[in-house]
Order: structure tokens, then sequence, then C-alpha cells
């Protein structure tokens, strides 16, 4: 066991005042431990064979098999570039729609662009374009559109950005309107989505909507978007003004954060990652790519 | 069995007892900040957008409070307590010694007011800045001078086997301290390190993984050393595996740094070699361990009656484990997966509350009594922190270790067409739940400490009529 068969220690002892006194065995080194050891030894003189190891007065020893953490990577990257190439080529060639049609193309090109969208993109619209409302960036994930929902337009929005802006309404932020009538304003769009009842507020709001404040400018007469909205039978700018009728929000629907978006206003920007000399270039190739998984989210048209 | 003060040494237990103190203080409060920082990696907005408590503030607060404050103090207790009673003389010198205490405790505060201002030099584990470097070496200075006086006036012929551990990790940290911070100072509060880039990189490693390998490895194995066989009531179990893992751990030990720069712009060579001394390293170690538990063997049934042998045996554990944990991730292809992932948090934790603040715990209770007279208020409780520690310690390094290989894995793993599966958000939302497990770990250990505290305060306070009543 753990004591010398004979029970002696090494004769030497420390501390004896207060209580057990201390001493050591000398039991010898456990084989184990002691053989184990000499195994990392070993061990280690052969990896620094195989391996770079030791510095020398100029360079050092590269090891038999030549390896380097270079060209490992260089390998690995070569590996992917080469698997990538043929659906890049074609990629380059064909269109966006072409591309769409192409079940392994497609799949290709959404693999692709959900990794650029976590790196890029997820940041502000979130995970899989669930949007953030808190800060006004649009859900990419169903088919209410701001600019529109179409390849091209998805192409050209990530390409070169879009800015998105409401006027403030209430005097001291800028506008031309005083809180009672911000107040009618706001009573108005909720009643657009059936969220306010207050007959005689929503009947000033309306006056003001389509009159003073002139909102159907750019949301429409119907209040539906400047998407799909008219003006006096015309089509709108495309400015990006929201859909009011629905339940959907960019900002919030409560009464709160609509009066707050009708007397402060809004702006949105959306950054060009297309654009040349941009800080966040991407290739066309890649913009190809996020197209297509942006489009496959859930409501590409 | 009774604690006798020793009336008649000439020994020096003033400044064993007010290191042991702050000690006690100091565990609290850099557990305490660690449960803070836990809380906000699960929930971030904790912060409250405060500058002074952000995790990249609070994090080195929460290190250097726990390795240097309150590791560092037990170390300085320890140290005293041992050198002076395996010698059988006095500290060489009363003057020094107070020098070490106020000395040591003025880098603390300085410490706690610059790090939450912002003001570090950046390098991890040595981040205060130039003057309190200084101060440091001062202090470090004349605790070398205080250590080796005593050592050379002892009056027994052989020097015990700890005091080389902790002469060891004297010198040792001494040269480390020394040269990662030689810095050129701009102002009172900031410095240009004499090396740069990659060279720095080398020598802020080469000081970070030796802080681990003889503040928290060799000096608490001095520690061990003392404390286990008088606890145990046993001799230590091999005289000659002492001086061979000794020697092999100091001298293996100091090359091992590279290995916490794989895959970086360090040259592969220097990469290789960090592994293989790491691998090496392993069974110098173990050395320790099976020392410290071969010395248990034979005292098993003790086990059953004193909380203070089982913190001894959990501790040598975490201690074999983390030290066979750590050169399997200083392996290359191993390190991949688990390099800035929790896993190493986890390995680091294993070490950190699994030995060496166990290991601290069972010194303090074995000492506190002793140093001042009295019984242990309350042997109950001492169990008690053994299991909340314990528990809380297994609760920490499993959350990690699930968490850290999950990010490892989800870091690298690609589709069939070559694309990352993953956003690195996608795996830090994944990590969520393990950091909220990690925290309750911290919070039961935490508790253990308050445990602990509130044991070792009524043990001191005991006149010597409480003293009966609690032994009776």
């Amino acid at each position: 066991m753990a004591d010398l068969k004979d029970g002696k220690t090494t004769g030497h002892q420390w501390d004896e005042e207060e209580g057990f006194p201390l001493q050591e065995y000398n039991n010898p080194l456990p084989r184990w431990w002691l053989y184990t050891f000499y195994a990392t030894i070993i061990w280690a003189v052969v990896y620094w064979v195989l391996y770079p190891a030791w510095p020398l007065a100029d360079g050092f020893t590269k090891g038999v098999w030549d390896w380097s953490m270079y060209k490992e990577l260089k390998q690995d990257l070569d590996e992917v570039a080469a698997k990538q190439k043929p659906f890049n080529d074609r990629l380059e060639k064909l269109s966006l729609k072409e591309i769409a049609g192409d079940n392994a193309l497609l799949q290709y090109s959404v693999s692709g662009g959900k990794a650029l969208f976590g790196d890029y993109c997820a940041p502000c619209h979130g995970a899989g374009g669930v949007g953030v409302k808190a800060g006004g960036f649009p859900t990419l994930a169903d088919d209410d559109w701001l600019f529109g929902g179409d390849l091209a337009t998805i192409q050209e929005t990530i390409s070169k950005g879009r800015s998105g802006m409401m006027p403030a309404q209430l005097k001291g932020a800028g506008g031309a309107f005083a809180d009672n009538q911000v107040e009618d304003l706001t009573q108005y769009v909720l009643s657009l989505s059936g969220k306010s009842k207050d007959a005689a507020a929503i009947a000033r709001g309306d006056k003001l909507f389509h009159g003073e404040a002139a909102c159907n400018s750019c949301h429409g007469d119907k209040g539906d978007g400047s998407l799909k909205g008219t003006m006096a039978g015309g089509p709108l700018p495309p400015v990006g003004a929201p859909n009011l009728t629905d339940a959907i929000w960019l900002y919030g629907g409560d009464a709160q954060t609509v009066r707050e978006s009708i007397g402060k206003g809004r702006t949105g920007h959306m950054p060009a990652w297309g654009e040349e000399n941009s800080a966040r270039k991407l290739s066309p190739l890649q913009i190809k790519q996020l197209t297509l998984y942006v489009h496959s989210l859930g409501g590409g048209k | 069995m009774g604690q006798q003060p020793i009336q008649q040494h000439p020994y020096d237990y003033e400044i064993v007892k007010k290191f042991s103190a702050v000690s006690v203080i100091y565990a609290i409060v850099g557990f305490l900040v660690g449960v803070i920082l836990a809380l906000q990696l699960a929930f971030p907005d904790l912060n409250a957008n405060i500058p002074y408590i952000t995790f990249g503030r609070l994090r080195p607060l929460h290190t250097s409070a726990v390795i240097f404050a309150f590791g560092g103090s037990v170390l300085f207790a320890t140290s005293y307590y041992v050198v002076q009673r395996t010698c059988k003389v006095r500290l060489f010198s009363d003057f020094l010694s107070n020098l070490t205490f106020w000395g040591w405790n003025l880098v603390v505060v300085l410490v706690v007011i610059t790090y939450p201002l912002g003001i570090t030099q950046g390098k991890e584990y040595a981040e205060p800045i130039w003057p309190i470097d200084l101060l440091i070496t001062v202090v470090w200075v004349a605790y070398f001078i205080n250590f080796m006086g005593t050592l050379v006036k002892r009056k027994v012929e052989h020097i015990y086997v700890a005091n080389w551990f902790y002469l060891a990790f004297i010198l040792a940290v001494a040269m480390l301290h020394i040269v990662n911070n030689l810095a050129v100072p701009v102002s009172l509060t900031d410095s240009y390190p004499v090396f740069a880039g990659v060279q720095d990189a080398m020598v802020q490693w080469w000081y970070g993984h030796n802080a681990v390998g003889f503040f928290l490895t060799a000096a608490f194995l001095g520690l061990m050393y003392y404390f286990v066989p008088k606890q145990a009531e046993r001799p230590v179990y091999s005289y000659r595996l002492s001086v061979v893992h000794f020697w092999a751990l100091s001298f293996l030990y100091i090359w091992a740094g590279p290995h916490h720069l794989h895959y970086t712009a360090l040259p592969d060579w220097a990469s290789t070699l960090g592994a293989t001394f790491s691998i090496m390293l392993l069974l110098p170690s173990w050395g320790g361990m099976i020392n410290g538990i071969m010395t248990l063997s034979g005292a098993w049934h003790k086990l059953r009656t004193d909380p203070i042998l089982r913190f001894c045996i959990v501790s040598l554990s975490f201690y074999g484990m983390s030290t066979f944990e750590g050169p399997m991730m200083s392996i290359k292809t191993v390190n991949a997966l688990s390099h800035y992932t929790d896993w190493t948090i986890g390995h680091v934790h294993s070490g950190t509350l699994g030995w060496v603040s166990m290991i601290s715990f069972a010194a303090l209770y074995h000492m506190v009594p002793r140093l001042w007279g009295v019984n242990i208020y309350s042997t109950r409780l001492i169990n008690f922190h053994f299991w909340l520690s314990t528990v809380g310690v297994v609760i920490y390094i499993v959350a990690m270790w699930i968490s850290g290989i999950m990010q490892g894995l989800m870091w690298r793993q690609y589709d069939a067409f070559g694309n990352l599966s993953y956003s690195f958000a996608e795996s830090v939302a994944a990590m969520h739940p393990y950091y909220a497990i990690r925290a309750i770990g911290g919070v039961v250990f935490l508790l253990g400490a308050l445990v602990m505290a509130y044991n070792l305060v009524m043990t001191v306070r005991q006149d010597g009529n409480a003293s009966q009543r609690a032994a009776a």
C-alpha cells in the first residue's frame, strides 16, 4: 500500500510541536507513471520529426511531412473553391429568373445567401429576416413589401440601398400641426385597420389625411401604401410608404407608437451593398445569392 | 481534539491572520463579480448601459480579484504559515511582512479603482498600468527576500517540499511579471510594450500560461504538500516522486505558452513546441495528484467524518482532471475545436474553482482555528460548504463543456456546398440556456463561500467558553 514494506520514512521530520508531524515515505515512482511519462516524451520526439519544431540559426526544422498551417488552410479553401466553381460560373452568366428555375442552382444560392445574410443582414433584420420593430427594420419573411418583392426589386434594394422618410407633423418637431390634430390623424390611421372607434376624431383625421397634411400623397387615398396604393387614380412615387390598412407595422401599431411616428416622423435607411467604393461592398455574385435567399424567405413575388 | 494555541512559539501569526482575513473577503468579492458577469452574458441588458460595469471592464476585475487578490492572499497567508512552522523560525523581517501585506492590498485597491474606469494596459491577467506594476515588483521583491531569508535562518536541516514549490512560484512570478510588463511609459496611465506584434503576443502567453503554471499550480501544490499530510495525519507518500515531479514540472511548464496561440501569426515551429511540451507536462502535473491522493490513501475512513479532507480529495481530483484536459486541448487538432469557445472557460474554472479554491478552503479551515487557538464553530457548515462548492463547480463546468463543444461544432459546420451552416449570432443564441445554467452554478459556489465566511467569523469570535460549548 502507501507505506514502504518496512514502514520507514526518510527520517526527516517537520512541524512536530502540534498535531501529526510532517514526514515522508520514500516510495518508488509508480511504474505506470514513469512509463507513461516516457511515452509522452517519445510522442513529443516523434512529433518533432514529423512537424515543424525546432528553430535553427536560419529557419527551422520543417518536419518530414512538410506540414504547415498555411498549406492546410490553402488546401481546405481550394477544396471549397473547386466545389463551388461550376455553380459560380453558371450563376454569373444566368439571370435571376433562370437561376430560380434551376433547382440545384437555387439551392446553392440559398445556401450561400443564408451564410451571407447571417453575417451582413441579420444584425438589423434578425435571424431568418424576422425583422426588428424597435429599429423599424422590416420583416423580410412575409409578403408585405415596401419597395417590391420581385427578384429584380430585391436585387436593386440590396445593391443600391433604400431610404425612407416620414416627415414629422407635430409643430414642435418641425411639422405644422398641433397636438390635437396629430391625435386626430392617429385615430384615423388606427381606424384604417379597425383599431379606433372614435367617429368624431376619425372624421377630423380623415380630412387632414387627405387635405392639409397630404398623407395620401405617399400612403395613397386608401392608406394602403406607396407600392399598391393610388392617389386620384394615379400611381404613387416609389418612396416605401407602408400600407396602413393591414396588421403589419414597421415600428408598431399601438396608439402610442403610431402617434410618435406621425408626430416626430421616422427615417429608415438600408445601406447600399453593391456600390463601387462602398465600405460594405459585396460582389454581384454574392448579391445574386442574397437576393434569391431573401426571395425564398416566404414572401417573394 | 481541541486546538491549543501554542504559547511558546516564536512565529508571527498576526501576518498570517491578516492575509487569511482579506483572502475570505476577496474570495467573496471575486466570486460575486464572476456571478454578475455570468448573468450579464446570459442577460446582456443587466449592464444597464453603465460603462463602469460593462463586461469588458468587469471581466479583468473578476480574474484579478480571484487570482491575485483571493489566490494571492491565500498564498501569502499559507506560505508565511508553512515556512515558519517547517523552518522553526519567525519570518525573516516583520517590516517586510507588513510591507507585503499593505503593499499587496494597495495593489488590489488600485486595481479596483482603475479597471472599472477603463484604465488598463490591455494584457490579459496583466492589466495593471505601469505604476501599479512597479508597486507589484516592490512587493514581490520584499516577498522573495522575506521568504528566502526565513529559509536561510531555518533551524531545521532539510527544507520541506512545500517550500520548494513556494520558492519556485515566487521566483517564476517575479521573472514573468517583469518581462511581460517591460514597457516605455508615455504618461501616468499609458505605456507602450517593448515587444511588438507576434513577439508581444508570445511574451504575453508565456506569461499568461505560466501565471497558471506557477501561481495557480506550483504554489498551490506547495500548499497541498503541507495541508494534506497535516490534515490526514499521514506521511507524504513519496519523497522521490516529489523531487522528480517538482523539477519536471518547473522545467516543462515554462515552454507550454505557445499552445494559446495555435493557428495564429505565431510560426508553426513555436506552436509545435508549445503543444509537445504541454503533453510532456501531463505526468509531472499528475505527480502532485498522485502524491496527494496516495497520502490520503490509508486515511479513507477519515473522509466520513472530516469535511476538510473531503475538500482535499475533491480538489486533487479536479486538479488531475484539468491537468489532463489542458494537454489534450493543447494538441492542435483538438485546439482547432476548443479555442475561443466556452470549453476553455470551463477548463479554467475546473482548475480554479475545483482545484485552487477547494484546496484554499481546506487550508483556511485547517489554519484559522489554529491561528486563533479555538475550535471551528461548525463542522456541519464546512460539510454544507463542501457540497455547495462541489455541486456549483459541476454545474458550471458541465454547462461550459456542452456550450463550448456546441459552439465549436457550429462554427465549423459546413453544408454540402461548402457554405457555413450557422452565422455567429445563431451560435450565440444557442449558448443562452447554458449561460443561464452556468450562472446558477456560480451562485451556488458563491453561497458556499458565504457559508465559509460566516463559519470562520463565528470561529474567530468565540471566546474560551464558547469554544468549550462548540466542542461539547
